[in-house]
């Protein structure tokens, strides 16, 4: 910014506005052809010049609007679980919730990429679970706060997810008052949610495994989250998130590298793609982030997609 | 023509920004085919006495010869801060500011302040839109230094950004139903009552594209049929937010949501008509 004015510079400058030299004063009437050197930009060209699967939704209460919204940006596959956020969230729930899901990958099978949860409260019916759902096609799996990633309880959840060679992706929450940080500010949010902290303390502890740490655009504290992160080459994050701050990409392409970021909406889809396209990442990195990289991971157990 | 109508250059104190001076967002325009910016100066929500913010301003647009052919800037106004009165009228006579952005979380006031009625009235007589932010930031990656979500009372502890819902703004809105308001940053709920709706929908207002709310069951062409067509109009929120989203809402509309000319009216013309 210019230094402010002073006295004798505003009383010059006054003039020069009597003049009529005053700002924005005719920028309304430019001409609708552009200017030289603005770019005639276009915004759906350059959003349908990428395949993309979306690495973090939801199924939506209307599958046929998810759909319509996803043509709109040229999203080919969205990967769908429903993990629920009560802390008792019981055996039969968790079926149903992946029933659901399931119903949602039969009704649009070239569409939606399924992932079952479960509570590793419940190791058994979890474990019993996974198999159910692995049977069904299903190709990951989807936590939320019920146990914490580090937490002794979700071994055997991770080790079996090694085992298929599927994805360990979980909520995760970065801001002040929440999963034990800072909890002076305690926002009142489960606390077990699993921060930063708690997904390098498991992915040191299982470097064979994938982890996926949801939504660095879930409106929390991203820089600090990339940060974190960024010594273990065994997490990844999506882009997903209702939050779509300037130069997130960018940091995350800095401190993760350009291999460990999916593109991802959490059913947020306009500010999920105009959040990359509006990055400085090249092409490649822009395909690798839209498509390939999730792909590449999906291959790993089997269910990438053509 | 584009047209965005919520940038700003400056700073925001607890996180650095790209493109947050003129010469950087007008290489942002360039680059994304935007014409024309509305900008005002975030150092303005931070001091005390916001002309200064504005001064900034005025001579960042005047440095360069370019600036002046793509910014329309806005004067960040605290009404209840010494000497506003005279700091619109150099703003606007002086300067050439067109509107004025008004941060009544920020600077401490409430909504219907007799102190912001009379501006509001005074720029209603001026023919000058007011702007409100529904939020700047979103509260949950809030800096431990920004202003409450609750009540101190409330929430002994919680320092999360206090974020209003598009009703926190209706009350002015009654109190000057006759002036022309612009809503940036759509971030939380949007539902109003039957009778603040007929309010909204009568009176002179413009929100912007670039709020997270305009998704779901509130996607753009839903929102049109609700508030109609003359009440939106393409915005960024840059440099705080990406410089696509709110220009995809508008772009990625089927036929059947929009048609040309409605595109058209987002794009520039419905921002035109508010700016004379």
């Amino acid at each position: 910014m210019s230094k402010p004015l002073n006295r004798r510079k505003f009383l010059s400058d006054t003039s020069l506005s009597a003049a009529g030299i005053m700002l924005g004063s005719n920028l309304l009437g430019s001409a609708s052809g552009k200017e030289p050197g603005i770019s005639p930009y276009d915004a759906m060209k350059d959003v349908m010049k990428y395949r993309k699967i979306d690495g973090h939704a939801h199924p939506d209460t209307d599958l046929d609007r998810q759909i319509k919204f996803a043509d709109s940006l040229g999203i080919e596959w969205l990967q769908i679980s429903r993990p629920a956020s009560k802390e008792d969230f019981k055996p039969e729930e968790f079926r149903e919730n992946n029933d659901r899901v399931h119903a949602a990958m039969k009704k649009y099978p070239n569409r939606f990429i399924g992932f079952f949860t479960v509570n590793p409260r419940y190791t058994k019916e979890s474990l019993e679970e996974i198999k159910r759902c692995v049977d069904l096609g299903m190709a990951g799996y989807k936590g939320y706060t019920q146990v914490k990633v580090n937490d002794p309880l979700y071994y055997p959840i991770i080790e079996k997810l090694i085992d298929l060679k599927m994805v360990v992706f979980l909520h995760t929450e970065t801001q002040l008052g929440v999963g034990g940080y800072r909890m002076k500010y305690d926002v009142g949010k489960p606390p077990n949610t699993s921060t930063p902290e708690d997904f390098v303390d498991a992915a040191k502890r299982y470097p064979e495994a994938m982890f996926h740490f949801a939504h660095i655009g879930g409106g929390f504290d991203w820089e600090y989250q990339c940060k974190t992160l960024k010594i273990c080459p065994n997490i990844y994050v999506d882009t997903g998130g209702s939050n779509n701050e300037e130069n997130m990409i960018d940091f995350a392409i800095r401190h993760l590298g350009e291999d460990r970021i999916f593109f991802g909406t959490d059913n947020c889809y306009h500010h999920g793609v105009g959040k990359v396209l509006a990055s400085n990442a090249t092409e490649a990195q822009k395909r690798k982030i839209f498509f390939d990289n999730y792909n590449n991971m999906l291959r790993k157990g089997g269910h990438n997609v053509a | 023509m584009l047209l965005d109508i919520n940038a700003y250059v400056g700073h925001w104190p607890f996180k650095q920004l790209q493109y947050n001076n003129c010469s950087k967002l007008l290489e942002r325009m360039n680059r994304f085919g935007v014409d024309v910016s509305v900008i005002s100066n975030l150092n303005g929500v931070f001091y005390k006495n916001t002309q200064s913010a504005n001064e900034e301003l005025y001579d960042e647009i005047r440095s360069n010869k370019r600036f002046k052919d793509r910014f329309i800037p806005f004067a960040v106004i605290n009404p209840i801060y010494a000497g506003w009165r005279e700091d619109i009228e150099i703003c606007v006579s002086k300067m050439g500011m067109k509107g004025l952005r008004l941060y009544p979380q920020y600077h401490d006031y409430g909504i219907t302040d007799p102190s912001l009625i009379e501006l509001i009235k005074l720029a209603r007589d001026r023919g000058l839109p007011v702007a409100f932010d529904i939020r700047m930031v979103d509260s949950r990656q809030k800096s431990w230094l920004d202003i409450p979500k609750f009540e101190p009372r409330e929430v002994k502890y919680d320092i999360i950004t206090l974020e209003w819902q598009l009703q926190n703004v209706v009350p002015i809105i009654k109190e000057v139903p006759d002036a022309k308001y612009i809503i940036v940053n759509l971030a939380t709920s949007i539902n109003l009552n039957d009778e603040d709706m007929a309010l909204i929908k009568k009176a002179d207002i413009l929100f912007d594209t670039s709020g997270r709310t305009i998704r779901g069951d509130n996607t753009l062409g839903e929102l049109l049929k609700r508030f109609g067509n003359d009440k939106f109009a393409f915005g960024t929120h840059s440099p705080i937010l990406d410089y696509l989203a709110g220009r995809l809402r508008i772009e990625s509309m089927s036929d059947s949501e929009a048609d040309e000319t409605t595109k058209e009216l987002l794009r520039s013309g419905n921002a035109k008509r508010m700016l004379g």
